[in-house]
């Protein structure tokens, strides 16, 4: 436990991906370590995320905690299962000096940084739980957050890339942005099937009025949700 | 700490005075008991002296983690004892403001008519405090945003978060000033609902008609 904060906290620090190492195209810390930081912050968010449901109680309360404690680091990692040839092939291509392991170690640290912010929003999440009934503000509130801690590791992820691509483009040579162009693809496929990957992973919050389900049916996508959502607001 | 002087300007010490903190709590249930004082209840006085020092400390406190990891990730980390302490003495200055502003409160109340005009102008209260303690908090930040500008948005994320927080933690402890029409409780019935929903649910209906 102790050893997991510590390699949390060496990590929000910027300690694995310092300018001389990530220069070298190294990343010094270890999947399977970036892999345990990263599972228990998920579970806190999940445990957090899943109170609304357990405050109503009912037979599936119990099913929903386990299921969205499980699902939200699973929503993280999966989706960088899915994503990750592709972004390995861009970046490759754009010359990057991360083999592929340093490159998956890369942005396992980066999910590992937006759960850790993720997880700082749990007290906030629990508080609007205690002190709301509405469904549909609990699920946009919950989507600002994720977007937020997201956009955090993002930009850990740009200052990372950064340095990676440093020099990567003789000045004379006047080229776009490696750096800018790799993120910029990245961020769009991360996103687009983390946002899909999370639809498919539902329910996370657990609608009252509605037995416990672990998967819901297959139907509309993700964006159609949120504006759903805002719509069922008022 | 007003003046931001002395021992209390802006540096790295943490703030550990029992004696301190004291004070902001002593003037935090001061306000309460005068902001309760509307309908002359004991009873109304208790409950908000009691809420007043919760709804500043309690928004603190749940957005606490989230200042702690961001201002890690923002590789701010070892300037986090100098942004505790500012918002420490921030929150202190929003208790002290508030109690300097009981007696205007209490003179106010003899003067105002209705329930709502006092809800209003305590809103005005709360709101001259709150600025009052975003100074003391630029003050405590100007010389760390000089030495790293990310420290700006540390502190505007900070701000934004314990604003939202703040807002639902005052709706959800309301009654503040106690409607002399209704009978005394610590929390209104009903008051698990959520101030943002209340208030956009209005706005849409202005809208919509």
């Amino acid at each position: 436990m102790r050893q997991t904060l510590t390699r949390i906290d060496t990590l929000l620090r910027g300690g694995f991906t310092q300018r001389e190492t990530l220069g070298e195209g190294r990343v010094d810390v270890d999947v399977r370590q970036l892999a345990s930081a990263a599972l228990p912050l998920g579970v806190v968010y999940g445990l957090f995320m899943s109170l609304y449901s357990v405050m109503r109680g009912g037979a599936g309360s119990t099913l929903q905690l386990i299921a969205t404690s499980l699902k939200v680091p699973m929503l993280f990692l999966l989706t960088l299962l899915v994503t990750l040839p592709s972004l390995y092939v861009l970046s490759a291509l754009a010359r990057s000096r991360l083999s592929y392991v340093h490159t998956v170690r890369l942005l396992l640290a980066a999910v590992t940084v937006n759960l850790a912010l993720l997880a700082s929003f749990g007290p906030v999440t629990a508080f609007f739980t205690l002190s709301t009934e509405s469904y549909p503000f609990m699920i946009l509130l919950n989507v600002a957050f994720f977007a937020v801690s997201g956009s955090v590791g993002l930009s850990f992820l740009r200052k990372a890339l950064d340095i990676v691509f440093e020099g990567a483009t003789a000045p004379a040579i006047p080229r776009p942005d490696p750096a800018a162009r790799v993120f910029k693809a990245w961020t769009l496929i991360y996103a687009v099937v983390g946002a899909q990957m999370g639809w498919i992973l539902r329910p996370f919050v657990g609608a009252p009025g509605v037995p416990f389900q672990w998967f819901r049916e297959r139907e509309s996508n993700f964006f159609v949700a949120v504006w759903d959502s805002l719509l069922r607001l008022f | 700490m007003l003046a931001t002087r002395g021992h209390l300007a802006p540096g790295t010490e943490p703030i550990r005075s029992v004696r301190l903190l004291g004070v902001f709590l002593a003037a935090g249930l001061l306000y309460g008991a005068v902001i309760g004082a509307y309908s002359l209840r004991p009873l109304q006085m208790l409950y908000s002296a009691l809420k007043v020092p919760l709804l500043v400390a309690g928004a603190g406190l749940v957005c606490l983690p989230n200042l702690f990891v961001l201002n890690t990730v923002l590789g701010l980390r070892e300037d986090l004892s100098a942004v505790l302490r500012g918002a420490i003495l921030a929150q202190g200055t929003v208790a002290i403001s508030l109690a300097a502003l009981a007696p205007i409160t209490a003179v106010a109340y003899l003067s105002l008519g209705d329930y709502p005009d006092a809800v209003v102008f305590n809103g005005i209260v709360f709101l001259v405090a709150a600025l009052a303690g975003q100074l003391t908090m630029s003050r405590h930040y100007r010389p760390l945003i000089a030495r790293n500008p990310r420290h700006r948005l540390a502190r505007d994320a900070w701000l934004g978060l314990y604003g939202f927080v703040a807002i639902q933690m005052a709706w959800v402890l309301r009654p503040f000033v106690g409607d002399p029409a209704r009978p005394t409780r610590f929390f209104r019935a009903g008051a698990w609902s959520n101030a943002y929903v209340e208030v956009a649910t209005l706005v849409w209906q202005s809208l919509s008609r």
